[in-house]
């Protein structure tokens, strides 16, 4: 990161191959529309390298910073954004080998991502960080920038809306 | 910690009780050893996985992303990406400001290497002085 502060373009492509599908994973999870993701994660990386001087590795780690920016670029654009269809919810992704569990596997993710298609995007956001990514509770805290609690009742009340969500679902066929 | 505290816990963080906040997790793993507790972790385990799963991107789908950030670096004016001082080489004022510099130093220098020399003022070196400057006057060409 260093080099990346004073410039040197080849340290700077290093670090967009090792960081980008982790940018365009978590800005997909919450925007659910792959074009978008990418769109984030193009400007996510713009304002790495414009930003480059002010990252303090004595205060957070790179990839904190870089989910607190995608982050941000995501809030940003979904608060401006008034409309979204249900069925731009996500890409249900090829989970394994055998057909049965698959479909099995399929149909629970599709369920879900319907469901998660109710969520509000900071509680997607950290569900994103914390089961998908694997963050600690206070890792993810740090890159969505709020006290550690203030992340447990978030992500406490995405799971218990996911479910909720799941369960109408089920039994109506949709969570509104 | 009661069973119901486990519950919630265990709903809000999921069934790993080795990611539930460090100061729960001593407590949690006593009741997590019972078939109770076994139960209500194996259930949020099962959501955990599903949550788990993140949307497959692809080595090509990155590379082009990362190409176009190039793309749009290599095309951002060149003067953001100089160093600060070099604006003070487009000052207008540079030339005449540089000059005067170089003028003062020259100054300077002439004065530290001529050799001080100190005009006697004794009144016979003063006549001598004085003559020798009629004696320019009337022997010159003019």
């Amino acid at each position: 990161m260093s080099e990346v502060s004073a410039r040197r373009q080849q340290a700077f492509r290093i670090l967009m191959r090792r960081h980008m599908p982790r940018a365009l994973r978590v800005a997909q999870r919450i925007v659910r529309d792959p074009a978008e993701a990418d769109d984030i994660g193009q400007e996510a990386f713009m304002r790495v390298w414009t930003h480059a001087a002010s990252f303090d590795p004595q205060v957070a780690k790179f990839t904190t910073w870089l989910y607190r920016i995608v982050l941000n670029l995501t809030f940003d654009r979904t608060r401006r954004r008034t409309f979204l269809p249900l069925e731009e919810a996500g890409d249900v992704p090829d989970l394994g080998p055998h057909a049965v569990e698959r479909l099995i596997a399929d149909e629970e993710l599709s369920l879900l991502n319907r469901a998660m298609a109710g969520l509000s995007d900071r509680q997607r956001g950290a569900i994103a960080l914390f089961h998908m990514e694997g963050l600690s509770g206070e890792e993810a805290a740090k890159a969505m920038d709020v006290s550690a609690k203030a992340f447990e009742s978030l992500l406490g009340r995405a799971r218990a809306t996911l479910k909720a969500n799941i369960q109408k679902i089920q039994e109506t066929g949709s969570y509104a | 910690m009661t069973p119901e505290q486990f519950r919630q816990l265990a709903e809000t963080w999921g069934g790993d009780v080795e990611r539930w906040p460090e100061a729960t997790r001593e407590a949690a793993r006593r009741l997590a050893a019972s078939a109770e507790g076994a139960a209500v972790l194996d259930e949020q385990g099962r959501l955990d996985r599903l949550l788990a799963v993140a949307p497959e991107i692809e080595t090509a789908r990155a590379d082009r992303s990362s190409l176009l950030v190039l793309q749009r670096l290599a095309a951002m004016p060149q003067q953001n990406h100089r160093p600060s001082w070099y604006r003070l080489l487009r000052w207008p004022a540079l030339v005449p400001a540089a000059s005067l510099a170089c003028s003062a130093l020259v100054g300077v220098w002439l004065a530290g290497a001529m050799p001080y020399v100190h005009s006697p003022s004794d009144p016979l070196s003063v006549m001598s002085g004085v003559f020798d400057v009629y004696a320019m006057g009337f022997g010159s060409v003019q």
